[in-house]
């Protein structure tokens, strides 16, 4: 049984689980970040959403083994403090119901703004197409991506 | 409102500062006194170093109790709002109050946390008063100072010890609303930092020292057990550690949860099933059984005038059939629960909506006394009524009793989730009306046929209440008609079933309101001119159980129908469509819905929504409530849960589609507010939305929809 390597929030860890294992619960069960959620695990709601060498991804549908050597970020890691554009703009428009579906929403909203400067709607509701939030947040998270895009003042 | 005179009483130790122990709901004991019957279940703190705790009495789940509750007491009590810590309360046999559900969290609470609040302050200007020897009436507080004259302040942290020694004030007076600070203005989410930092925690990210998680392999067919199976595959899977047989199904314990689910997934092939009495269910038999009861007996709910007669005289009668398919609540947290249990104690850690009801079942179940039993509760990731249900909580801890030894969470996958679901039945809906000479609204009947609901919380007893309950949202029909009969057929259906946000109200007022529309049109009328007609000039009026105010109702129809536009020449392929509901007679909503249909394609463009819930205590929390409840509605109009030979043909998001943002209407709320005691907001505009869009595609189409979900091709 190979260990595996991966760099967790900036940090080298070693992981001894089987090669299939999915991402989501190394993460979760293994390395006790929680922040990623568990809500489908077939790769249909979106709820564990983290970046993979920036990208966002369902952590549900990639392996232990694919993400061996790879830069992983989880919402845990996306700032020190809750003071990444994204999650202030998540605060300033109260866009949190239950809560449970917003960190993959908000990694997701993340990869957007890295490799988007300029968001129409429609890039958004590209983004979020395989995102599900059962309390329908929707607007609001339109209007929080909208304002860490700049768009909103 | 409570009647005992001592619901407060100082509780803190020395040092603590002053602690109020608060007793909400509870009665005293058998053989108590209702004096020596003080058991404080929710707690203020104000702490030496002026820190706020405050202990909240109901389980959040989205609908944002731990901001509103907490802003009410601390309105009262001039808190600074940055310096507070809010904590859920544990049930237990002191506590009884903790459900949470029916859009009653504030209501229930108001009066007590008010006084709460009052009391508490007025006991700080005590001490400041005392100190300053100053007559009370010149102090004063704001934002967790008391103030006095020239210029003197103290902090609340300093005076609490002080002011723990006062006598508690009986009848501390409370603020009048214009005097409010927090009240009315909006207030984030108290959560909202914890959420978006991935530190917040729900049921499933409990983590206890030796904690093993569990998966349980159940019969797809509800009620049925295994009758063979072979775990030698399921044992090979590293990481599990056993596979026991639990009253619910096959236990597959594991040191990771992805190992439960592997284990569990090897032990499926090996699994023979003893499906027991449900396993020749079909969507398709059900609804026979619906279509023969909607015209055999049933009871009532509403009897006014002698509809019989009126129909029977009417120049014109219409008829209609309406129907609603089950549904499920699927909750993006699927279910899930953590337990420990020993041979004399244990504790659970559970997303419950009914944390009260999980103790006291769970400590049942695996042969403990109630107050053996400890229950934490969790964020919870989702309860849409859902968690009302204790199946998730008891078998926990089933498994945790056969695991023997340190905690398990016992963890539901999306299947899991879907097919055992506590699912929102299906009901046939027949209803008439009576058009007289005159060309008026003489009779209206509704008979409503299918499984009842009510009889998941009554341990399968037909309650006296029953047809109202699942007549609720047609009985309560708020329109001035001669003639009413609206009742309720039974029919039975084997799997379990239980409360769904909005609850019978929606497939009710769906029918309802739709219905009242094509009488509408029939006539010629304008929708919202023949509603407001039919409302008429009313005051309060009573049906069954509950009154309603007819006049607010009519203010939330005009305010919707005015903002949105209503009557305005719209592009090709729009139409506008209006819905309104006095939901229990205490929240009222109206929204107007704007959709196009396009080359057979449809699109929700937005819901302008009317809402009165007297105060608004916090208008971004009821915002989002609108904005979420109406989500919830639309979404049904796509999905629906079906059976076949027993079992439910979905299995999961992708096949039973929860709307997503793209689809997602604008939403425009206007707070009707008025001074009246906040009434709630989970559910309200849920059953509203659906007939506004369905009445909106009419407008649009010409096209009649009497079916949800909306099929491929019915547009
Ligand atoms: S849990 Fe991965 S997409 Fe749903
Ligand atoms: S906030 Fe509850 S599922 Fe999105």
């Amino acid at each position: 049984m190979p260990a595996y390597q991966l760099t967790v929030n900036g940090r080298a860890r070693t992981v001894d689980a089987d090669a299939d294992t999915p991402l989501l619960w190394v993460l979760r069960d293994t390395l006790g970040l929680t922040g990623t959620k568990f809500g489908c695990g077939q790769g249909v709601c979106g709820a564990c959403t983290i970046h993979l060498d920036g990208q966002a991804v369902r952590s549900c549908q990639t392996s232990l083994k694919e993400a061996a050597g790879h830069a992983i970020v989880t919402v845990e890691g996306l700032s020190k403090d809750g003071s990444h554009s994204v999650q202030k703009a998540w605060i300033t428009e109260d866009v949190a119901q239950c809560g449970y579906c917003q960190p993959g929403m908000i990694m997701t909203a993340a990869a957007l703004l890295k490799h988007k400067a300029h968001l129409s709607d429609h890039d958004i509701d590209e983004a979020f197409a395989d995102h599900i939030c059962r309390c329908g947040t929707y607007p609001r998270i339109r209007k929080a991506v909208k304002r860490a895009a700049g768009g909103v003042k | 409102m409570t009647s005992r005179r001592d619901f407060l009483k100082v509780t803190g130790a020395a040092g603590a500062g002053l602690v109020l122990g608060l007793h909400l709901d509870a009665k005293p004991r058998p053989g108590e006194s209702a004096k020596a019957a003080f058991h404080p279940n929710a707690f203020l703190a104000i702490r030496p170093d002026g820190t706020a705790q405050i202990t909240v009495p109901k389980v959040e789940m989205g609908q944002g109790v731990r901001t509103a509750l907490p802003l009410v007491l601390a309105e009262e009590l001039d808190l600074d709002w940055s310096r507070i810590e809010v904590v859920t309360a544990q049930p237990g046999p002191d506590f009884k109050a903790m459900n949470t559900g029916g859009s009653t969290s504030v209501s229930t609470t108001w009066d007590t946390l008010r006084r709460a609040g009052a009391t508490a302050r007025e006991m700080l200007k005590g001490a400041a008063a005392a100190q300053w020897k100053v007559p009370v009436g010149q102090c004063r507080t704001e934002k967790g100072f008391v103030l006095g004259p020239d210029g003197k302040k103290l902090g609340y942290g300093a005076l609490a010890e002080a002011a723990a020694k006062l006598p508690v004030p009986k009848d501390a007076p409370l603020k009048k609303p214009a005097d409010y600070r927090l009240l009315g203005k909006r207030t984030p989410r108290f959560d909202g930092p914890a959420i978006v930092t991935g530190k917040a925690v729900f049921g499933l990210d409990v983590r206890r020292p030796g904690q093993r998680f569990a998966a349980v392999l159940r019969c797809p067919v509800p009620g049925g057990q295994p009758r063979t199976w072979d775990d030698t595959k399921a044992k090979a899977v590293r990481g599990v550690t056993a596979v026991l047989k639990v009253p619910t199904g096959l236990a597959v314990i594991a040191d990771s949860t992805w190992a439960a689910f592997k284990g569990r997934d090897a032990l499926t092939a090996a699994t023979t099933w003893d499906e027991g009495t449900a396993k020749e269910f079909s969507s398709a038999a059900l609804e026979a059984k619906a279509r023969a009861a909607l015209t055999g007996p049933a009871d009532d709910a509403r009897r006014e005038g002698d509809p019989a007669k009126a129909l029977a005289a009417a120049a014109k009668v219409l008829e209609a059939e309406y129907s609603f398919p089950y549904q499920a609540h699927v909750t993006v947290e699927p279910m899930n629960a953590t337990a420990q249990v020993g041979a004399d104690g244990a504790e659970l850690w559970v997303g419950s909506q009914s944390a009260n009801r999980a103790l006291d079942r769970a400590a049942t179940a695996v042969g403990l006394k109630a107050e053996q039993l400890k229950v934490n509760v969790p964020l919870i990731g989702g309860g849409f009524g859902r968690r009302l249900g204790t199946d998730f909580s008891t078998e926990a801890a089933q498994v945790a009793k056969a695991a023997g030894g340190g905690p398990v969470q016992v963890v539901w996958d999306r299947e899991d989730d879907i097919r055992h679901d506590l699912h929102h039945p299906a009901t046939l809906h027949r209803l008439r009306a009576g058009i007289d000479g005159a060309g008026a609204l003489s009779a209206w009947t509704h008979r409503i046929a299918g499984p009842a609901v009510l009889r998941s919380w009554t341990g399968g007893q037909k309650a006296p209440s029953q047809a109202a309950t699942e007549a609720n949202g047609a009985y309560d029909i708020p329109y001035a008609i001669p003639a009413i009969a609206v009742d309720f057929a039974e029919v039975e259906a084997p799997t379990p079933l239980g409360w769904w946000r909005g609850i019978q109200i929606v497939p009710n007022v769906f029918a309802r309101e739709c219905f009242l529309d094509e009488v509408a049109h029939a006539l010629g009328k304008d929708p919202l001119r023949f509603r407001l007609d039919l409302l008429g000039d009313r005051g309060i009026v009573k049906f069954g159980r509950d009154t309603a105010d007819i006049r607010r109702l009519k203010k939330v129809l005009e305010v919707a129908a005015e903002k949105a536009g209503w009557g305005r020449k719209l592009p090709a392929g729009h139409g506008l469509g209006l819905a309104c509901h006095a939901y229990d007679g205490r929240t009222y909503a109206a929204e107007v819905a704007e959709v196009s249909v396009v080359k057979g394609r449809l699109k929700l463009h937005k819901v302008t929504c009317a809402v009165d819930c007297g105060l608004a205590v916090n208008p971004a929390g009821l915002e989002a409530q609108v904005e979420g409840g109406i989500a919830f509605g639309l979404s049904a109009l796509f999905s629906q849960i079906t059976w076949e030979k027993g079992r439910t043909v979905q299995t999961g998001y992708h096949d039973f589609p929860v709307l997503r943002l793209a689809d997602m209407p604008l939403i425009e709320t206007h707070i009707v507010s008025s001074a009246e005691t906040p009434s709630g907001m989970g559910e309200p505009p849920v059953p509203v939305a659906i007939p506004a869009v369905l009445n909106a595609v009419f407008a649009a189409t010409g096209k009649r929809i009497r079916k949800v979900p909306i099929e491929d091709g019915l547009i």
